[in-house]
């Protein structure tokens, strides 16, 4: 057999990036799905915050037996909460969700006060119930501040410094920056693009395979001079030419949607600049060439478009979601954590989002991995189109 | 010029006793069994046979796309087991396989193989035109093959195995599916490429075609070689009045073509 002509190479190469990209449908549709992807996520994040902080900042509270305790009600009132007194059925409304707390003061409470006991104060809630969460938190903590204040106000009387009752000074430092605060929410990103890096080439790679195949083209190809390994790395240069369309423009997306919604408003610093974007290519663009060759050597093995098209989308599928078990670990990533394709891009991806220093090591994971990886698929691959029997068993 | 020396092929092929059975046993067949001939330039060989006799087995081997088992093969003097990459050159071949890729239209296709065949640009654009204007395509050279009827397409597949000027072609039952104007006009490109003096061997099971066409007759069957000669000397060997019945009496039954 010949040597590997470059040529033919670049032929086939641009001749199937060519037929690839006539398939105007598919490749629309393709771009679309990822391009509107950014802009979704965007959009659901900055609803579901804004929502959140609206909600917790006109908060009432449904008091029961507010005869009992006016000082607290004008406390929570000067507090800026609505009072919402002697609500009904509330134990009832609370468990279905109509209510998120109900502070309910006992009927003891102005005499036991009175008579320095604790006064008892139930605070009804549905703990099952996220969303319910941050407004629990803000009553519990208005309530802790009036008891507080009262105990406070008892050791002055006697004359006992408050600072007394309290020997330890707790104090909660967050080393965190706002954009890692910022970059918790949008760790969805990564995993957007990641999964763009994977969903877009799917389609490429089978219409290269399979579609050779059962179009009856793969035959005739290989009657002329060109060689099996020509045929692989041209078909994976045109497939990973689309797959890193497919990321981009899923990045582009989000870049836009970032630049319109005003997350910071809401909290929610976060930036994605020029650096981050570049952070991003430099990890994805060997990811986008990684996956169309595995793919290659994957879809060559099917018999038909269709058994292919299912293992592929499974498989795709499946290692998307790889990154969930960082997303839901408790504990320390293991060091071969980056070494493992799209767990490793998503933990560096995180700490791109993070304005974090990504060690040496994690840079040359990202690239040595795709390059030995991409050499075996392609060694496969190109095996499998040179084998008879991909002929004889069609 | 084609010198085929007893080329043999076996396949393995997998058998179930029913759907459920879980174990498969292997059988071997020999599809292809000690094949001799010759096929020369400025002549038209046919290679004829009922289906599954070992034709298109055979032209397959011919075009480099499966290697023997054993016996050897040439072309022009390359070897097939050593010159794969100067046979591929040499060959023009329309295999079993003809599919074209829609969404490219006809000359692209055509030019496509143009390249990967080594031609440069210019010569590659000049060569698709004369063929494409040869073929009759010319209203068609600039749309997707998408459309095209089951003629039309055969006539770009041939027009994409032609395009590299071949001394050689191999044409693998390049008539099957056309209609009559269809079969006609690929009749007269065979004589066509004849006449330039190219050594052209085509597979049918089609007794009137090799006969209307053929110079020489390789009759094969269950993958033997069982008459080679002229369309002549297959009424005289026989003693038969037609072709057909001398055909058949040479395949040994009347089934084989239809089997």
């Amino acid at each position: 057999m010949s040597a590997f002509s470059f040529t033919r190479m670049v032929t086939v190469a641009r001749k199937e990036l060519f037929d690839l990209l006539r398939d105007r449908k598919s490749i629309f549709w393709a771009l679309f799905a990822v391009s509107i992807s950014g802009p979704i996520v965007v959009g659901l994040l900055y609803f579901i915050t804004k929502t959140v902080s609206e909600r917790v900042e006109k908060t009432t509270a449904p008091i029961v037996n507010t005869q009992f305790a006016p000082d607290l009600v004008r406390h929570l009132e000067r507090r800026g909460i609505k009072i919402d007194a002697e609500p009904k059925n509330y134990r009832e409304r609370v468990k279905l969700g109509e209510l998120d707390a109900v502070i309910e003061i006992d009927p003891d409470f102005a005499k036991a006060l009175a008579e320095g006991r604790p006064a008892k104060i139930t605070l009804f809630t549905e703990s099952s119930r996220d969303r319910s969460a941050p407004i629990v938190s803000k009553l519990s903590r208005e309530l802790q501040r009036y008891s507080d204040t009262i105990g406070n106000e008892r050791m002055i009387l006697r004359g006992v410094a408050p600072a007394v009752a309290r020997p330890l000074q707790i104090e909660e430092f967050d080393l965190a920056t706002p954009e890692q605060r910022g970059a918790r929410l949008l760790q969805i990103m990564s995993f957007y693009a990641l999964f763009a890096g994977l969903m877009g080439a799917i389609a490429a790679a089978l219409d290269v395979t399979a579609g050779e195949r059962e179009r009856q083209t793969l035959e005739p190809l290989l009657t002329t001079p060109v060689t099996a390994s020509e045929l692989a790395v041209g078909k994976w240069l045109a497939v990973s030419a689309v797959n890193l369309l497919a990321v981009t423009t899923s990045l582009i997306g989000f870049l836009i949607a970032l630049k319109f919604v005003p997350l910071a408003k809401l909290g929610v610093p976060f930036n994605f600049g020029v650096q981050e974007f570049a952070g991003f290519m430099a990890v994805l663009i060997p990811f986008a060439f990684l996956v169309p060759a595995v793919f290659l050597a994957a879809g060559s093995a099917a018999r038909t478009a269709k058994e292919a098209q299912s293992s592929l989308g499974m498989g795709a599928s499946l290692v998307g979601m790889l990154p969930l078990i960082s997303f839901i670990r408790q504990t320390q990533p293991p060091w071969w954590d980056v070494w493992v394709p799209v767990n490793g891009q998503y933990a560096v991806l995180s700490k791109v989002l993070r304005s974090e220093h990504i060690p040496p090591l994690d840079w040359v994971a990202m690239w040595v991995i795709p390059i030995v990886g991409v050499v075996i698929a392609l060694m496969i691959f190109s095996r499998r189109l040179g084998n008879e029997k991909l002929l004889a068993g069609r | 010029m084609i010198v085929v020396d007893t080329l043999t092929k076996k396949f393995t092929t997998k058998e179930r006793t029913s759907a459920f059975a879980l174990r498969a046993t292997t059988r071997e067949v020999t599809a292809v069994d000690r094949v001799t001939f010759e096929a020369r330039d400025g002549e038209v060989t046919g290679l004829l046979g009922p289906n599954g006799a070992g034709k298109t087995t055979t032209l397959r081997m011919l075009s480099t796309l499966l290697s023997p088992d054993s016996g050897k093969a040439s072309i022009d003097g390359a070897d097939l087991a050593t010159q794969k990459a100067a046979i591929r050159r040499k060959l023009g071949v329309l295999g079993d396989a003809k599919g074209l890729y829609w969404r490219l239209s006809a000359r692209e296709n055509m030019m496509y193989f143009a390249k990967l065949q080594g031609m440069n640009e210019t010569d590659a654009k000049q060569r698709a035109d004369v063929l494409i204007r040869e073929l009759g395509l010319e209203a068609l050279g600039d749309r997707p093959t998408q459309g095209f009827s089951q003629g039309e397409r055969m006539k770009v597949a041939i027009g994409r195995s032609l395009i590299h000027n071949p001394q050689t072609v191999l044409l693998d039952e390049p008539t099957n599916g056309l209609d009559i104007m269809s079969t006609r006009s690929m009749r007269d490109l065979i004589r066509g490429l004849k006449a330039q003096g190219k050594c052209v061997l085509f597979s049918s099971h089609i007794m009137q075609e090799v006969a209307a066409l053929c110079d020489r007759i390789v009759i094969i069957a269950k993958g033997h070689v069982v008459f080679n000669g002229t369309p002549q000397e297959v009424l005289s060997t026989t003693g038969l009045a037609s072709l057909e019945d001398g055909f058949v009496k040479l395949i040994g039954s009347d089934e084989g073509l239809f089997a």
